[in-house]
């Protein structure tokens, strides 16, 4: 099966916010009332009901004042970190097209993907203790749909196809863009996270912070180590342990009363 | 027939093991969170949602136990110049050779070491429960804090817990008679912590 | 717009300015993407706001709001100054070669003419001077010095890049980076557009604002080109259709509305069909008659015949200079002239200027019937004390006011089926995709209901005037309920013998053998059906023309003017962007703006002009024949040009106890009111995904002034005007930058409009700060660069 992908060209995002609309009505999410954040901002951060945030950042960028608006939502990572933290077997999936996609029946709450996520992700429910984020539209994409925030975006920032093909478009728009005077742009796809499904054209790639992105994102070390070093440890501990009991009662079995003067 | 000695409280025993019924569930509970091998312990501790709930409960529960064990015991389990020489000499108990093996008091150095090793992974194991329990309102470095130190401290507690497990179900017959029914015979006491009975029989 | 949406991708300049697409029209921002990415297009923005569009824009010049005709004066001065402009289609296309006759001047912020006492012009001396069969006489060399040409150089030689910096606040350097990008496109093969929306409508100097926008747009070879033209950006989804069916001063297809003074037919056509100005003016209004003829037969029917002048009396005639303006006909509700009132789909209180005098308007009613999808500001007006109470101090309590309030639940848009007309002035046929909820009924049931009621009370107790109600002409199948397609068919137009759908106005008559509703939409509905419902997408001129999708007004055009895309021999300025190309017989391409088969000499492009050339020097407009730089009415500055005419001498103010105006002493910050992406004018403030989007109302101020007043990031504000005041947090920004003007510092701030005293959320009425200020032409209020204090709340 093809990996499928979106391609995000932030240098046509006007920030319409179309995107969120079509992601709350697709997903038939409870509408929130949002508290004023000094921005244009829906809110301030992803949440349970509320899986595709554009984020506003005002900024200057080479002494020219920016105003940044990016597209922020799961990043579907061929090397999750949500998946690597999960444990209950089958809560999060990797579909053959690439989708990283929770089964909420598996899932338990324990909200260890969240802390997995090198982008901060996903979003636990406090109502439902269970957890949420953006599944590409796993539904429309199955049946041969695009999903919701790309079949409305008016600009055609948002792309949706095959990752190869994407990374194709990705590079040559890059290019474009370099030639038109951003000497920076470039793609920003994860490398560190296996490559992500989801592709970022910046025109300062060298300064994804400046989009809210997080510079070469990886699965946080803590959580590696937990799930490699540490699970050897622990085994080594408890077999190691019970081996060692049973040794050490067929060599030299139970103490004897003694007595001592 | 010998003279019975009472080893253990019947408050000591209830704590104890209302502290062991809580670690039980939570060491079961959290090997099932801890890595997929031990899933089927899911359905076994109620089911991974209720395993969610149910496990940081357990872990509360044991913790305030505990405390109270701590204060009961924590003064009793000073190391000591006996305790010191005991644990060089431990290979040679392990042996069953107890030969230059120091005679103990109420506890001897390898329950006292356990005492600790308990109580300070359980610190470890509180501090970072409570922030994996609520992970949506704890700070990212805490929780990718929490994520390793938990398991590592239940490592090194359920490494003590095995050891433990064994010594007093297995290796010194009547220990575990001891902290079911409270009494030990004068013999035991005599054999296994000398210097507990020589106090006792001195009152 | 003169071209469209989807001619905008094949601009290789694009200026918004006095709009701001990205936010409000992001869809059809696709098309400005789509130019960037295609033909590597500029977008240049000039705004008071780095807004959304700014920060995809290529370059953005600040500049303070309402000062837009001194930087567009300024660009026809660069353009002329640096010979930028395109010289050959200004000598065929324009009227810059007309003389004008001698008396004409511009002196101390007046045209010849002022009437001090009256304070309004006396036209006569800015005509043209006109040879003995009453053509104009013309210069083609442009050098007499009563040529057009002459005369607008003179009159912009005032507007240099400093002159320009000084009075919009932008540095003469900016104002200059900009003027060369947009001024590059007075190349032939290079097509500029200009996109513009309320940022430019609502100003007391409006209309002329978007003359000079024309004219700049004509000394660049601009207009009709692919890729060029002059757009308005409607803000509904069918305000076009709306403005295109008649308002008070103009019947369907823009056709003047009687007055009292042309008591009959012959009268009126006598004062509304045009004579040509030049020996080649093809002076298409000449065919008013028809037009008129056949929007009568419409109207009456069989009561309409040629000896009672298609009953023409019974269309009612205002005063010779009476005006049913939104400033005059609140105004005469405010002083109890109006008896009752009937808002249908329009929410007065919320969106027209100076809430407190429109709320006190209302109350002086006998009865008012609101139509709409929710209960609105208009409807609950009655209760503004108790809902919205600390914004209306003075305002009654709900016991005191006997106006008798009545709210009709109507089907919204998606409904309904019918056509919308957007901004490419294409009507767009839909159908509705849900019945309507409850009791809501489509607008032309409630109409209809109403109509025959009325009709029926006239009948059976007579009145006054019951000919215009007891002849109209209502048969359609369902009169309580007319379908939409039959008002459809009737307004495309037919022949009243045989009732054959006409093809276009070309087969109008005015011998009252057809019917038509209204002339410019003629060939929408023809034999071939309902041609609004097409959907084909071949684009045979590869120029975005796309003919067979929907149905564009006139005849299906697409781009307006586009006889001027062509050169005196009919051959394409730019080859490879040439809607209309003349191949010795005939023109082809997009339909033409043209007589189809006429040569390129036999008429000028601009055939509904008397002149037959595009019109740099205007005499239509009140203020004058060429745009002048006016101040708002309250200003921050006296205006730099002429400190004595500040403001424009002909916008309409009121001034009666609730028509305040303040002054920079009290009131020192510029104000600036819009929308926002997020929102739907006061409509989605009841709808939960566009609250979720937006929930705050706020006032955006420049981190400058919040410092120095001490301001933070959400906190609470109030501002104030002459008018009321408004309260909620504050957005510090970057993206307002304080501006230096005739040598002090201005700060602007805005405030979005959208919230209200009822809705999902709520936030106060924005317009309780709006002077009652309007333009004279138009009758838009200037909701854009108005004065206010604010404070920390």
């Amino acid at each position: 099966m093809q990996t499928v992908a979106k391609l995000i060209d932030t240098s046509l995002c006007i920030g319409c916010k179309a995107c969120e609309v079509a992601c709350q009505q697709w997903n038939d999410q409870e509408y929130t009332l949002g508290t004023f954040q000094n921005t244009y901002q829906t809110m301030p951060d992803l949440a349970p009901n509320f899986w595709n945030l554009i984020k506003f950042r005002e900024t200057e960028i080479g002494g020219a004042q920016s105003w940044l608006m990016t597209k922020y939502q799961c990043m579907h990572c061929a090397d999750a970190g949500c998946i690597k933290a999960c444990p209950s077997p089958g809560a999060i999936v990797q579909l053959g097209n690439g989708i990283v996609d929770f089964n909420r029946d598996n899932c338990i709450g324990c909200g260890y993907c969240i802390t997995g996520c090198p982008f901060d992700v996903p979003r636990l429910s406090p109502k439902t203790k269970k957890v949420y984020k953006c599944s590409l539209c796993s539904d429309r994409v199955a049946v041969g749909l695009e999903p919701a925030c790309i079949k409305t975006c008016p600009t055609n920032c948002l792309t949706f196809g095959s990752r190869t093909d994407l990374q194709f478009l990705a590079a040559k728009r890059a290019e474009e863009l370099r030639a038109d005077g951003f000497a920076g742009a470039g793609v920003y796809d994860g490398p560190g996270v296996g490559g992500t499904n989801v592709l970022y054209v910046l025109k300062h790639a060298g300064r994804p912070e400046e989009y809210g992105l997080p510079k070469d994102p990886t699965i946080p070390w803590t959580v590696s180590l937990w799930k490699g070093p540490l699970k050897w440890l622990g085994n080594t501990v408890f077999i190691g342990g019970i081996l060692t009991a049973l040794f050490h009662f067929v060599k030299f079995g139970p103490k004897e009363e003694h007595h001592r003067g | 027939m010998d003279k019975r000695v009472e080893r253990f409280s019947a408050p000591e025993r209830l704590t104890h093991w209302l502290v062991a019924l809580c670690y039980l569930y939570a060491a079961l509970s959290g090997l099932a969170l801890w890595s997929r091998a031990m899933w089927w312990l899911a359905p076994v501790t109620g089911g991974g949602e209720n395993l969610r709930a149910w496990h940081p409960v357990a872990g509360a529960v044991f913790a305030v136990v505990l405390a109270v064990q701590f204060r009961r015991w924590a003064a009793q389990m000073k190391i000591d110049a006996d305790d010191r020489r005991w644990l060089a000499a431990s290979p040679r108990y392990a042996m069953h050779d107890e030969t230059g093996v120091p005679e103990s008091g109420r506890f001897n150095a390898g329950q006292k070491m356990l005492f600790w090793l308990q109580s300070s992974s359980a610190v470890v194991l509180f501090a970072t429960g409570i922030v994996l329990w609520f992970p949506e309102s704890m700070p990212r470095a805490a929780r990718l804090a929490s994520i390793l130190l938990h398991p590592l401290a239940a490592v090194a507690s359920m490494g003590g817990i095995i050891v433990h497990i064994y010594m007093t179900t297995i290796v010194v017959q009547g220990a575990l008679h001891a902290m079911t029914r409270g009494y030990v015979s004068q013999a035991w006491a005599r054999s296994h912590h000398a210097k507990w009975y020589r106090q006792l029989s001195d009152r | 717009m003169t071209n469209g949406w989807t001619d905008v991708s094949n601009a290789d300049v694009i200026l918004v300015m006095g709009g701001n697409p990205a936010e409000n029209h992001p869809v059809g921002f696709r098309f400005v993407m789509e130019a960037r990415r295609k033909r590597k297009a500029k977008l240049v923005v000039v705004d008071p706001r780095f807004n959304r569009t700014a920060a995809v824009a290529d370059s953005y010049t600040p500049m303070r709001a309402g000062t837009d005709i001194a930087f567009l004066g300024g660009l026809i001065h660069y353009a002329i100054e640096n010979k930028l402009y395109h010289d050959e289609y200004v000598k065929l296309h324009t009227n810059a070669p007309f003389l004008v006759k001698e008396g004409f001047d511009f002196a101390e912020g007046y045209f010849s003419g002022w009437d001090g006492a009256a304070k309004k012009y006396d036209r006569a001396s800015w005509q043209y001077e006109t040879d003995a069969q009453g053509f104009a006489k013309v210069d083609p060399a442009l050098e007499h010095p009563r040529s057009v040409f002459q005369l607008m150089k003179k009159h912009y030689a005032r507007y240099t890049p400093d002159a320009v910096a000084n009075i919009c606040g932008c540095t003469a350097e900016e104002f200059r980076k900009a003027a060369a990008v947009i001024c590059s496109t007075g190349r032939a093969d290079r097509a500029g557009t200009i996109l513009y929306a309320l940022g430019w409508t609502q100003h007391s100097h409006a209309v002329q604002l978007i003359h000079t926008a024309a004219m700049l747009q004509l000394m660049l070879g601009n207009i009709g080109m692919p890729g060029g033209g002059i757009n308005a950006q409607r803000g509904h989804a069918n305000i076009q259709g709306s403005t295109d069916m008649g308002s008070w001063n103009n019947l369907p297809g823009y056709l003047k509305i009687p007055r009292a003074n042309m008591a009959t037919l012959d009268d009126y056509l006598k004062a509304n069909t045009p004579k040509p100005l030049r020996p080649n003016s093809l002076n298409y209004w000449g065919n008013t008659p028809k037009f008129m003829v056949s929007l009568l037969k419409a109207y009456y029917g069989k009561h309409a015949a040629k000896e009672n002048g298609f009953a023409y009396g019974n269309i009612p005639k205002p005063g010779e200079t009476e005006n049913y303006g939104w400033g005059q006909f609140f105004d005469k509700m405010h002083k109890g002239g109006i008896e009752g009132f009937i808002s249908f789909g329009m929410n007065p209180v919320a969106n027209g200027p100076n809430t407190p005098k429109m709320l006190d308007a209302l109350s002086k009613l006998k009865w008012m019937i609101v139509v709409e999808n929710f209960e609105t500001e208009t409807a609950a007006f009655w209760n503004a004390k108790k809902l919205g109470g600390k914004f209306y101090p003075t305002f009654v309590d709900p016991a005191q006011i006997q106006t008798e309030a009545f709210l009709l639940p109507a089907a919204c848009f998606a409904e309904k089926d019918g056509a919308f007309v957007n901004s490419s002035r294409w009507l767009q046929w839909k159908r509705a995709a849900l019945p309507p909820p409850g009791d809501a009924k489509p607008d032309q049931e409630i109409m209809s209901r109403l109509f025959l009621a009325v009709r029926d009370l006239y009948a059976k107790e007579g009145g006054k005037a019951p000919a215009p109600l007891l002849e109209m002409n209502w048969d359609y199948t369902n009169p309580r309920n007319p379908s939409l397609e039959e008002v459809a068919r009737e307004v495309n137009g037919r022949e009243i013998a045989g009732g054959r759908q006409l093809n276009g106005f070309g087969e109008l008559k005015d011998d009252g053998s057809t019917l038509c509703g209204n002339w410019i939409y003629s060939g929408s509905w023809t034999e071939a059906g309902n041609m609004m419902a097409r959907r084909g997408q071949d684009d045979p001129t590869g120029l975005g023309i796309y003919p067979n999708w929907s149905w564009s007004w006139p005849a299906n055009r697409r781009i307006l003017y586009n006889r001027a895309a062509a050169n005196a021999q009919g051959q394409g300025w730019d080859p490879l962007r040439t809607p209309l190309r003349w191949d010795g017989e005939r023109w082809r391409g997009d339909v033409p703006d043209y007589k189809a088969d006429a040569k390129p000499a036999d008429y000028g492009a601009f055939i509904m002009l008397p002149e037959g050339v595009a019109k740099l020097f205007a005499a239509d407009l009140v203020e004058g024949p060429f745009p002048e730089h006016y101040e708002p009415v309250e200003s921050p500055v006296p205006n730099p040009l002429h400190t004595n005419v500040s403001s424009n001498p002909m916008a309409t103010v009121f001034h009666g106890p609730l028509d305040k105006l303040g002054d920079a002493k009290s009131y020192p910050y510029v104000a600036i009111t819009y929308r926002l992406t997020e929102h739907f004018h006061y409509w989605t403030k009841h709808v939960a995904s566009g609250s979720e989007l937006q929930s705050n109302f706020f006032v955006e101020l420049p981190e400058e002034l919040a410092s120095a007043k001490g301001i933070e990031g959400g906190d609470i504000v109030r501002v104030t005007s002459a008018r009321g005041s408004v309260e909620g947090p504050a957005l510090v920004t970057k993206r307002i930058r304080p501006l230096k003007v005739a040598g002090q510092t201005v700060y602007q701030i805005g405030i979005p409009i959208h919230w209200g005293f009822i809705g999902r959320v709520r936030g106060p009425l924005v317009n309780n700060l709006t002077p009652s200020a309007y333009d004279p032409n138009s009758g838009t209020p200037e909701y854009k660069g108005f004065l206010v204090n604010l404070e920390k709340a």
